[in-house]
């Protein structure tokens, strides 16, 4: 492959990622694994603020509240290893602007989105050319807006949705194998992240919406603390994945709570064989849509605010 | 944000009154203009539409060590351009470097423990040890700078297409500013390996290299073989700029700036059992660069009242007497102005641009490293030297924005 000319590219032999003493004695490490802290249904905190890139229509930025682990580290660092990530991405909009002239007559606005990783975001150095799971996570944020959007108020206008995302969410925790539980786990908080932020970012733009899509992430979580040849699992709302030792299945939705409406529905993982609590005769992945749209029903109420702010200060503007 | 003034009461206006940010929409060149020079009756200054002073820099903010997967990172704000920073290292096994073992065999055969004694002793680095850290960072390309303006940060860059021109020279000036200034000392970025002495009694201490590690770090004996080098980092240093409002490249360097002040490596040796480079990670092991000095960059750009009047002079020679008479009205004043670190707006007003970037030693001198100038010709000596001036008045601005975060 030639390089990229257009970039300042690195050493042409490659490099490698650094190794570490701990990555490589397993096992030693596994009783400072990170551990959830919070309660099954309890959401981390989230950070969300419009408007501050004054050259976009819309914008807003958004944070997860760092998991107990993280914040232990960072109060006190020891290691060189962060146990987990907490969230952090940026939400442009740009538009709603005329179509460049050799487009297609549209009725409708043409929502484009776009979601990148920046190189640093993730465990693993990420390229500067998207990857497919960055343009899928822009496929799904496409359509959980697409629904919101009153597409029909802007015939012949684009919108330009642009994430960038500068902390992302682990897949599962750094020192354990990969085994036949992966999955890419982080990439539905990711996606749930990009919801709320960008509905917040399209608000802050004056479009206008039938309400406001919040995201909303919850998983069916082998359960730890009991043995696990009973096969127990519990449903758990906005699960790090750093935090869990295996994830059998997860669902990240969009989410609008004055309609009652789902727009965006991505399941992921083995829910059938799910055995839930005593009394809880839902299937698995009943259980979890429900549980996804709890997390939503939380977000909503921090998209609120935001949304809120963003009013006040547009108000004050001539 | 052009302009905080009121908006005129419309019904006793004449039909054709603008509010003040439709004006500068509409007659931008005007509008920069009539601020700048305001009339002669009433004693105000001259002021630029965001309401600074032409030599002002905007309220600028730094933050370091946000991010979680990066060795360093930062966030810089000036005004409304914003720029995060984020620098990533990783190995680059000389084994891995295809024209190693050939440029080590020429390259100078001086023992490089004398090369770090000096390096420590001070700035007393002779020709050779500078030429070998040139070798080693800029023919090894351990500094990655890339800049992405694909974020959405302004309306005219289209994401997910290949970084614009402006990102290309944006990233290239980062680079030969980094090459050029030095900043990062080639021995941060080595990792050295001590061969043990090959005796029998030696050979069993192989497997312990913490052991070894001793060995390399404290007892220097004569016999020894000749230390090296087995690995050198790799700085992928990544500038997202998440707001653009003008002035890019201050931003985007303060933020390299803040970043590589903020990035610890971590403890690296050769492991000879698996033949590859191994990290501690303990953060007590872990170091930080020692960067030299503390280059600042400062930007200008040059507005003229009218910016066509040197062309003029050539083609219509009246137009230049036209002129000479009009300035001599206006009792000599030359109509341009130097604006410091140019809006988004005042930019696209623009057409020369100058940069300059000091640094100061220890005693307050002053250090040129840069100093760029384009676009245009008004620019003379003395306006250079006040723009030195003033780049050092900022760098003191910087230093201790830089030190708080």
């Amino acid at each position: 492959m030639t390089a990229d000319r257009r970039r300042v590219n690195g050493p042409p032999s490659g490099t490698r990622p650094a190794v570490f003493t701990a990555d490589l004695q397993s096992g030693a490490s596994a009783t400072d694994r990170a551990q959830r802290q919070r309660q099954p249904s309890e959401l981390r905190k989230i950070f969300l603020k419009t408007g501050l890139i004054p050259t976009a229509s819309g914008s807003s930025y958004l944070e997860f509240e760092p998991s107990a682990s993280l914040a232990a580290a960072r109060a006190n660092p020891k290691s060189l290893i962060p146990p987990s990530s907490a969230l952090k991405l940026a939400c442009t909009v740009h538009g709603p602007k005329p179509l460049p002239r050799s487009a297609a007559f549209s009725p409708n606005i043409v929502l484009t989105t776009h979601v990148k990783y920046a190189p640093f975001a993730a465990r693993q150095r990420k390229g500067h050319i998207r990857d497919s799971g960055e343009r899928d996570l822009g496929v799904h944020l496409e359509t959980a807006l697409r629904g919101a959007i009153i597409a029909e108020r802007w015939p012949k206008s684009g919108l330009d949705i642009t994430v960038t995302i500068l902390e992302a969410e682990d897949d599962r925790w750094w020192g354990s194998a990969p085994d036949s539980h992966d999955a890419s786990w982080g990439m539905m908080n990711v996606l749930a992240g990009c919801i709320t932020a960008a509905s917040a970012a399209i608000v802050d733009a004056h479009i206008d919406c039938l309400d406001l899509v919040a995201g909303g992430v919850a998983a069916l979580v082998a359960d730890e603390s009991g043995n696990s040849a009973t096969g127990t699992t519990k449903l758990m709302l906005d699960t790090d994945p750093a935090e869990h030792r295996s994830i059998l299945s997860a669902c990240v939705v969009g989410y609008m709570p004055a309609r009652d409406e789902i727009t965006e529905l991505w399941l992921k993982g083995d829910s059938s064989k799910a055995s839930l609590e005593e009394g809880d005769d839902r299937s698995g992945h009943d259980a979890l849509i429900d549980g996804a749209v709890d997390a939503a029903r939380g977000a909503h109420t921090v998209l609120a605010e935001a949304v809120r702010e963003s009013l006040l200060r547009n108000v004050g503007q001539p | 944000m052009a302009t905080s003034a009121a908006a005129p009461a419309s019904s006793s206006r004449p039909a054709l009154s603008l509010p003040p940010s439709q004006f500068a929409r509409l007659q931008p060149h005007a509008y920069l203009l009539a601020h700048l020079s305001p009339p002669s009756t009433n004693n105000q200054p001259s002021i630029r539409a965001n309401g600074r002073a032409p030599t002002q820099f905007r309220v600028t903010s730094a933050n370091a060590g946000s991010l979680t997967h990066t060795n360093g990172s930062a966030v810089v704000r000036i005004g409304d351009t914003a720029a995060v920073c984020g620098v990533r290292a990783e190995l680059l096994h000389t084994e891995d470097i295809a024209s190693w073992s050939v440029s080590q065999a020429t390259s100078s055969n001086k023992s490089p423990r004398s090369a770090d004694q000096t390096e420590e002793l001070g700035e007393q680095d002779d020709n050779e040890t500078i030429e070998r850290e040139r070798a080693h960072i800029e023919d090894l390309n351990l500094l990655v700078p890339n800049l992405s303006l694909s974020t959405g940060c302004a309306p005219g860059f289209i994401p997910g297409s290949a970084p614009s021109s402006l990102a290309q020279s944006l990233s290239h000036q980062i680079l030969s500013l980094l090459h050029s200034t030095r900043l990062v000392r080639a021995d941060d970025l080595r990792i050295w390996y001590q061969p043990p002495s090959m005796g029998p009694e030696e050979l069993e201490r192989h497997n312990d290299e913490e052991q070894m590690d001793v060995d390399t770090a404290q007892n220097d004996p004569v016999e020894e073989s000749p230390r090296e080098i087995k690995a050198f980092w790799v700085l992928y240093i990544d500038i997202m700029i998440i707001s653009l409002a003008g002035n890019a490249f201050d931003a985007a360097w303060a933020a390299v700036l803040a970043a590589l002040r903020d990035t610890k490596l971590p403890k690296a040796w050769w492991d000879v059992d698996n033949e590859t480079v191994v990290c501690s990670d303990s953060i007590s092991d872990a170091r930080k660069l020692s960067l030299r000095g503390l280059p600042v960059a400062s930007s200008f750009a040059v507005f003229e009242a009218d910016a066509a009047a040197g062309w003029r002079a050539a083609v219509i020679p009246e137009a230049a007497e036209m002129k000479a008479q009009r300035l001599a009205r206006k009792g000599g004043v030359s109509e341009r102005w130097l604006l410091a670190d140019p809006d988004g707006y005042e930019e696209g007003l623009t057409q020369e641009r100058a940069c300059v970037v000091v640094d100061k030693d220890t005693d307050g001198k002053v250090i040129i490293l840069k100093m760029e100038k384009n676009g245009g010709w008004t620019i003379d000596t003395e306006d250079l030297q006040q723009l030195v001036d003033l780049s050092s008045q900022r760098w003191e601005e910087m230093k201790r924005i830089l030190d708080e975060c």
